[in-house]
């Protein structure tokens, strides 16, 4: 669950003194919209993305006599001058729950990874994240979700755990959420099979109920809960 | 009425997938013994089974798969690639006959010597992969049948309407390049139901884009959902495509007893179902149609799901 898992670890990079069209041709070329911008030592001093440039671009829609002379001035710019310097960065041993929580709070679409020495270690982007928690939520592996209604006191999870494993079924994962019934919550088991006959029917016996999930909308929470 | 092919091979009841397991030789009894009740016998061809070819089943799975398969269940293991897949020793036999048997039914219906088919099978076909075994299917029967219809018989457009409330991630990847293999399946949504592919925005690959549709059904849903579905789905895209030969892979685990999903369809929704899919092979195949079993895991009502399928097949009435 560290960002250092997860990141791209073969970074590629520009130096502030290179042209802006180069920085262009380096993120076609790679299919990537984000540079970050070293010093000789691989220290981060900025970031440049592709918006960067395009905002530094002329409009096509200007007399050409403009355009020609803006263009004359963009041929001049380095990336230096438009980057953002002192970006906003993360940690290798930060988690992918932070990077999480950050994407959804800074609104960008990638953070440079730096260690302690400002040493640049890799770069991790939303889609990074989203492979993560696809693998996390194991939706890659064929299986069934479980919807499970269960009390919320000591033990009945560990019921449930206990009834699947003796199937023989392996999870792909498990989410436990809240339910409108604050007594009650909802068990989402991914379970690695195609098999879920008798561990439903097994389940119902000990006394939990499968819940519809259509619902059961994430969506739909707040509404349902007293207001105040 | 109509000259319907019935496979039937008690050899199929050889693959012991072991206690407990919802992929059993009694799924294939009740089936039988509902088209037998239904006096339907007497009106079918009944085809036995006959081993497929090496070479049939190369031309969909990988030759290091089948050696694989075989050597597995010569020595003895219980279970291939997953714990799903529960064996025994004739288990890589059984699976030749089955591919074997559609594969006959196929031919039958391709030299005029019967219109359709009905081929009551197992182990099912539509989750095995070119290289794995998944969701109780070792060799992929449906994909082995439309091979063959390819090879041998040159079509162009082979149309694949799959039914079973799972989706054949088997069968869609190995037709997801080739556009003259229209792959069609509705089954619950991915999200809840095994094996978690077979999303709207699954359109086929490179060549092959738009001869892939999935239609994911929520849970809880039955007969109205499948009637619109048909209505304003399946119908425009066979419309388009004009297939030369329907084959169908036939689950009847979307019952709203069936246990093993959350979709709610009726006994009398499955006949609309299946009556809808025989009047597309009608109207664009000449009414050339084999019908593969793929699931059905509720013993009670397998028997009559079974003989209203041979009957819609027979072009006979249902009684509503
Ligand atoms: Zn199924």
């Amino acid at each position: 669950m560290f960002v250092h898992r997860s990141m791209t670890a073969k970074v590629i990079t520009i130096g502030k003194q290179a042209s802006l069209l180069e920085a262009k041709e380096l993120m076609r070329d790679n299919n990537i919209r984000h540079l970050p911008v070293v010093d000789e030592e691989q220290k981060l001093i900025g970031v440049i993305t592709d918006r960067d440039i395009r905002g530094a671009m002329p409009l096509e829609n200007v007399r050409l006599p403009d355009f020609c002379k803006k263009m004359e001035v963009v041929t001049q710019l380095k990336v230096g001058d438009i980057m953002t310097p002192d970006p906003i960065t993360i940690g290798p041993h930060d988690t992918i729950e932070d990077a999480l929580l950050m994407f959804e709070q800074k609104k960008v679409g990638a953070f440079p990874v730096v260690d302690g020495q400002g040493h640049l270690k890799g770069i991790i982007s939303v889609r990074d994240i989203l492979r993560a928690f696809t693998n996390v939520l194991g939706i890659g592996q064929p299986g069934t979700l479980l919807c499970i209604l269960m009390e919320e006191k000591v033990g009945q999870l560990k019921k449930i755990v206990d009834a699947i494993t003796e199937e023989g079924i392996s999870f792909g994962s498990v989410l436990v959420a809240r339910y409108w019934d604050e007594n009650k919550r909802a068990v989402f088991p991914y379970l690695l099979t195609n098999n879920v006959m008798r561990i439903k029917q097994k389940l119902k016996a000990l006394g939990f109920e499968l819940l519809d999930p259509m619902e059961w909308y994430i969506d739909q929470l707040p509404s349902h809960e007293p207001k105040g | 009425m109509k000259r319907t092919g019935y496979l039937y091979d008690l050899r199929f009841l050889l693959h012991d997938t072991g206690p407990y397991h919802p992929e059993c030789s009694e799924r294939l009894q009740a089936i039988h013994r509902g088209i037998e009740a239904g006096g339907l016998l007497p009106l079918v061809k009944v085809i036995g089974a006959v081993k497929a070819e090496i070479r049939r089943i190369e031309a969909v799975h990988d030759p290091s798969y089948i050696r694989r398969f075989e050597e597995l269940c010569l020595c003895g293991h219980r279970t291939f690639d997953f714990p799903d897949n529960q064996m025994c020793q004739e288990t890589y036999e059984v699976a030749l006959l089955a591919a074997g048997g559609v594969i006959e039914a196929v031919r039958q219906v391709m030299a005029g010597e019967i219109d359709n088919a009905f081929c009551a099978i197992r182990p099912p076909g539509h989750h095995a992969e070119v290289n794995q075994a998944m969701g109780f299917c070792y060799f992929n029967n449906i994909a082995i049948a439309a091979r063959y219809l390819q090879d041998e018989w040159k079509l162009a457009r082979i149309g694949i309407i799959d039914f079973d409330v799972h989706h054949g991630n088997g069968t869609q990847h190995i037709f997801e390049q080739d556009p003259t293999v229209l792959y069609y399946s509705c089954h619950e949504h991915p999200t809840f139901a095994f094996p978690g592919t077979g999303r709207s925005f699954e359109k086929g690959v490179g060549p092959g884009v738009g001869t892939t549709r999935n239609w994911p059904i929520l849970p809880g849903q039955g007969d109205d959902e499948y009637r619109k579905l048909i209505e304003t789905d399946l119908w425009p895209t066979f419309d388009a495509f004009k297939p030369e030969v329907v084959l169908v892979s036939c689950g009847f685990d979307a019952h709203e007893e069936d246990d093993m999903s959350d979709i709610r369809l009726t006994t009398g929704g499955y006949s609309y179902v299946m009556q809808q899919v025989v009047a597309i092979a009608e109207k664009y195949a000449g009414g050339r149609l084999v019908s593969v079993l793929e699931g059905g895991y509720c013993l009670a009502r397998l028997p009559e799901l079974a003989r209203n399928h041979v009957q819609i097949l027979l072009g006979e009435e249902i009684p509503g």
